[in-house]
């Protein structure tokens, strides 16, 4: 049996055989391969986006806690960060003394980890006691960290108490704090 | 003259067939190359889209540390300040209580208020006042307590009052101190 096929439909179905070879192999050799990294990636990046979501989450509660710590605590941070001025300190705390000095404003040996610690020598003369525990309660409010150290004397003259005792006024070492 | 009824046809090397056969496989071709432009495309901005991604974590991890830092930093400072400030109360207090112990009958003259000790001067009308009304609540707030008298002009007794709360690096200074008292005690009754 002979079977008569033209040449020219010879010619359509070898190119429509080629064409079709080249589609499978273009599909299944780079097209599913390249989907199904896109589909890998795609899960990768919602993965990445979630953990970020987290990391923000986190940064944002922390950056919240750092914000209520700083308003809760102002006066402390800025009288930390305040340098001391002794005059300054004499024309507020004047009204507590009926002198005062300070003298010798030195660093202490005693360092804070992260604080300076400067001395300050003060002699005052008061009238009462009573003086002395304002004023005690006032540096507690005042613009600087202060300690009234010992030794304090309180020696009577006349009708006035001369009184003399150390303070140490603390500040922010923001140098040791930034390199840590 | 007409042999045939139909017209001749120009013959053509892209027969219909054929043209239907590239327009089929030119959209097949042409979807097959707009998927994989596609995929390249998304594959290109995934990348983009990680790199940002990782560059935003570090800018917060950095950010983090930092905010980490300045929390620990200002709970160090509130710390500080509570002690400082509880400390200058407390101060306070005994400084007013020591004054309170201090009976009318008695006069201060100097005060000094030490770490570990207090040593005061002062006028007694005579040693049995001082030792009731003074000596005793010092003695039973301070580990030692050492005291010396000397005569006034008026027939008063002026007294040195050294007391100390114990510790073992004071011991020794608080035994000379005694010594150095007890010499001024002996030299007051001498005279």
């Amino acid at each position: 049996m002979k079977i008569n096929i033209a040449r020219q439909n010879i010619y359509l179905l070898i190119l429509s055989t080629l064409l079709l070879i080249f589609v499978l192999l273009f599909s299944f050799l780079v097209l599913i391969p390249k989907g199904k990294e896109y589909r890998e990636q795609k899960l990768e990046l919602r993965n990445d986006n979630f953990e970020l979501k987290k990391y923000q989450n986190f940064h944002d509660e922390t950056l919240e806690i750092l914000k209520k710590l700083q308003s809760d605590h102002r006066h402390i941070i800025t009288s930390f960060d305040n340098t001391f001025n002794a005059q300054r300190f004499e024309k507020q705390h004047k009204v507590y003394f009926d002198s005062l000095s300070l003298a010798q404003i030195k660093d202490s040996k005693d360092k804070e980890e992260e604080f300076l610690v400067y001395e300050v020598e003060t002699s005052s003369q008061i009238n009462s006691p009573k003086s002395f525990y304002d004023f005690l309660d006032a540096i507690n409010k005042s613009d600087w960290i202060i300690g009234v150290n010992f030794p304090i004397h309180f020696k009577r003259e006349a009708q006035t108490i001369r009184s003399s005792f150390t303070m140490k006024v603390y500040c922010a070492n923001r140098d040791s704090n930034s390199t840590k | 003259m007409k042999y045939s009824y139909t017209k001749a046809r120009k013959k053509s090397i892209i027969t219909p067939e054929l043209q239907l056969l590239f327009i089929f496989f030119g959209i097949t071709l042409c979807m097959l190359l707009l998927t994989y432009a596609f995929l390249l495309f998304k594959e290109y901005r995934f990348a983009q889209d990680k790199a940002e991604i990782y560059q935003e974590r570090e800018n917060l991890s950095i950010s983090q540390s930092s905010m980490n830092t300045q929390i620990t930093f200002i709970e160090k400072e509130a710390l500080l300040s509570e002690r400082i400030y509880t400390q200058n109360i407390v101060l306070k207090d005994s400084i007013a209580n020591l004054f309170d112990l201090v009976p009318q009958r008695i006069t201060l003259s100097e005060a000094s208020l030490l770490e570990n000790g207090l040593i005061l001067h002062g006028i007694t009308p005579n040693e049995d006042v001082y030792n009731f009304m003074l000596q005793a609540p010092l003695r039973s707030i301070f580990h030692k307590s050492y005291s010396s008298f000397y005569p006034d002009k008026n027939g008063w007794l002026r007294f040195v009052s050294t007391n100390y709360i114990e510790d073992d690096g004071l011991s020794t200074y608080n035994d000379a101190d005694a010594k150095q008292n007890k010499n001024i005690e002996e030299t007051s009754n001498e005279d």
